[in-house]
């Protein structure tokens, strides 16, 4: 087995008295698509948070590669190869689809800093951000400010983004939410595409089964914040903890 | 034609008019708006930055402003009227911009925006209060007059005829007058032409990024803190360049004409008059707010003569109320332009 990418090692948030995530162990690999489910509130965002920086752990840790990240900003730790794509749109409403990603390019290439350049000169950044907006299928929109895209494209804008960081950790929260049916496809091919190039790892928050079954390797489980399943597909799937815990009558067993 | 376009258009005109000011308008006082014209516009394009373009609400932008104008002016008092101690001076308050600019950005840009927004308030309390308190330094409430580099005294001879006497062009005294406007004008181009870089390079893109959605900006991998304080010490530097600038024209520093919170709100109203986020508005802005501020009364007076037949008109339309009258045109500026004359004339375009 490949040596992990990213690990979390008690991976601990409290919130006053409420624990939204308890000790979570859990290495992510390259090459390996890993499906986190969970009912509502298992604190499955709240573990991608503190993955992406948007948190700081209470207590464990989170290395990448060797580097601890626990206390690192966001915007360091997206530097360090970790991207994460959001499960309510969050995008800069009032930028055309093309600065976006610019910007999400401009991030990975370091060159934010520069004052005194026209955008347009730096031709190469262009060309990275218009071949990510050719792979989102999003050309003939890149002059739209970014708010006035349907809800499916915007979700495709959001990957456009994550994939523009050219991270080595891709986290994917909900990416299909709310979108409709002749929409999904595009976003879960993108991310099969991603997943086929073994470098990279990636985390995918999903709650539709049947996208779960097309992509997953590998399924952790949470619940009540704690990591209750971990494996195979199918046999996680089959397993009669998760099965309690999607029919409900967890309580005892948390 | 583009919205963008126009707005460039009627600029570049300003400018234009600028450029040729002392041609077309040989009265004093007509010079005399010009430069402060030429002044404000990097004074609003600056704090455009801040407001309009990256999101952050500041009131200390007179404070940079009074930095560079009384660096120049102590210099010129205190030491020497040279081009030597005139950049020393300016240098200085350039400097000492700097120098706060990061202190406030560094302890303050992590809190939320009306915080931030109130340590400016206090600081630049703290500035104008010195300035009035230090009167052994500053000249107190007074000011300070001072002679500048001898290039820019009226008696100064630029180009002379064959008799020796100061050459005319155009009408036009090519004495010290003409360089000090000139000087002005130069200045005031060149920096914001630099701010307009700025705004177009891939820093002025992250600057959006962060007004738009500071979280994102900060998880694509943008230090957040660190953009923002950075784009603070611009305009702080912008500010006190011009500050320095105006205090050459001027020949003379004080609270009123430099640091007092009545030009910080003149600011804002230009700003919002030429729209935020658009540093061409700019231009507008501070042209307009200028030309009312000088004009507004003399129009009113002629308007008050006309109507001297009528009743009540030519009481609401005495000159001593003209200060009503802009509040009026104000209201209605907002009103038909809510996102100012350039963002308003953009936004129509780009929705035909």
């Amino acid at each position: 087995m490949t040596h992990p990418s990213l690990s979390t090692r008690d991976l601990t948030i409290r919130f006053g008295g409420h624990t939204a995530v308890n000790a979570v162990t859990c290495d992510f690999r390259p090459g390996e698509l890993t499906v986190i489910v969970g009912p509502n509130g298992a604190g499955k965002t709240t573990y991608f948070n503190m993955i992406s920086g948007q948190l700081t752990p209470s207590e464990g840790t989170v290395m990448k590669d060797g580097v601890d990240l626990t206390r690192m900003p966001a915007s360091a730790r997206a530097r360090h190869g970790v991207g994460r794509a959001f499960q309510l749109t969050n995008l800069f409403p009032r930028l055309s689809v093309l600065e976006n990603i610019r910007l999400a390019v401009q991030a990975q290439a370091g060159e934010g800093k520069r004052f005194f350049t026209p955008v347009a000169k730096l031709t190469e950044l262009g060309s990275r951000a218009e071949r990510y907006l050719a792979a989102t299928k999003l050309e003939d929109k890149a002059d739209l400010p970014a708010a006035a895209l349907p809800h499916g494209d915007q979700r495709k804008l959001e990957v456009a983004l994550l994939m523009a960081m050219e991270p080595d950790i891709y986290m994917f929260d909900e990416p299909t939410a709310g979108m409709s049916l002749d929409h999904a496809p595009d976003v879960l091919d993108l991310i099969a595409e991603i997943k086929h190039d073994t470098s990279k790892t990636v985390l995918l928050v999903e709650h539709k089964m049947d996208v779960v079954r097309q992509l997953a390797d590998r399924i952790i489980v949470l619940h009540n914040g704690e990591l209750i399943a971990d494996g195979d597909p199918g046999e996680v799937m089959s397993s009669q903890v998760v099965r309690d815990v999607y029919l409900g009558n967890a309580g005892e067993m948390a | 034609m583009k919205g963008n376009t126009t707005v460039k258009l009627i600029a570049f005109a300003i400018w234009a008019l600028l450029l040729f000011a002392p041609f077309f308008f040989q009265e004093v006082r007509q010079v005399e708006v010009a430069a402060r014209i030429a002044v404000f516009i990097v004074l609003v394009a600056s704090y455009d930055l801040l407001i309009g373009y990256t999101g952050i609400v500041s009131f200390a932008h007179t404070m940079f402003f009074g930095f560079g104008a009384y660096g120049v002016a102590i210099a010129m008092k205190q030491l020497d009227n040279t081009w030597g101690y005139w950049i020393v001076g300016a240098l200085a308050g350039v400097l000492v911009a700097i120098v706060i600019a990061i202190l406030i950005g560094l302890l303050s840009l992590r809190v939320k925006a009306i915080f931030f927004a109130m340590i400016t308030l206090a600081t630049a309390t703290v500035a104008l209060v010195l300035a009035s308190q230090l009167s052994t330094f500053t000249g107190g409430e007074d000011g300070i007059t001072y002679s500048v580099p001898d290039v820019f005294k009226p008696a100064t001879k630029l180009l002379t005829d064959d008799e020796g006497k100061v050459l005319k062009i155009a009408g036009v005294r090519m004495n010290g007058k003409i360089a000090a406007y000139y000087f002005v004008f130069a200045s005031c181009a060149l920096m914001f032409w630099v701010l307009l870089r700025i705004v177009g390079s891939p820093l002025g893109t992250v600057l959006k990024a962060i007004r738009e959605n500071e979280a994102r900006a900060e998880g694509i991998g943008y230090r957040v803190v660190a953009y923002r304080t950075a784009v603070f010490v611009i305009a702080a530097i912008a500010a006190a360049l011009a500050g320095a600038i105006y205090a050459t024209w001027l020949k003379y520093t004080g609270p009123e004409t430099t640091l007092s919170f009545a030009i910080m709100i003149d600011i804002l109203l230009m700003v919002v008059i030429g729209g935020m986020g658009t540093i061409w508005g700019a231009v507008i802005g501070a042209t307009l707010m200028v030309l009312a501020q000088y004009y507004l009364r003399d129009l009113m007076e002629v308007a008050a003569d006309a109507t001297a037949s009528i009743p009540l008109l030519p009481e609401l339309l005495s000159p001593d109320r003209w200060l009503l009258w802009l509040g009026i045109i104000f209201i209605l500026l907002v009103y038909f332009f809510p996102a100012g004359i350039a963002g308003t004339i953009i936004q129509r375009r780009a929705a035909k």
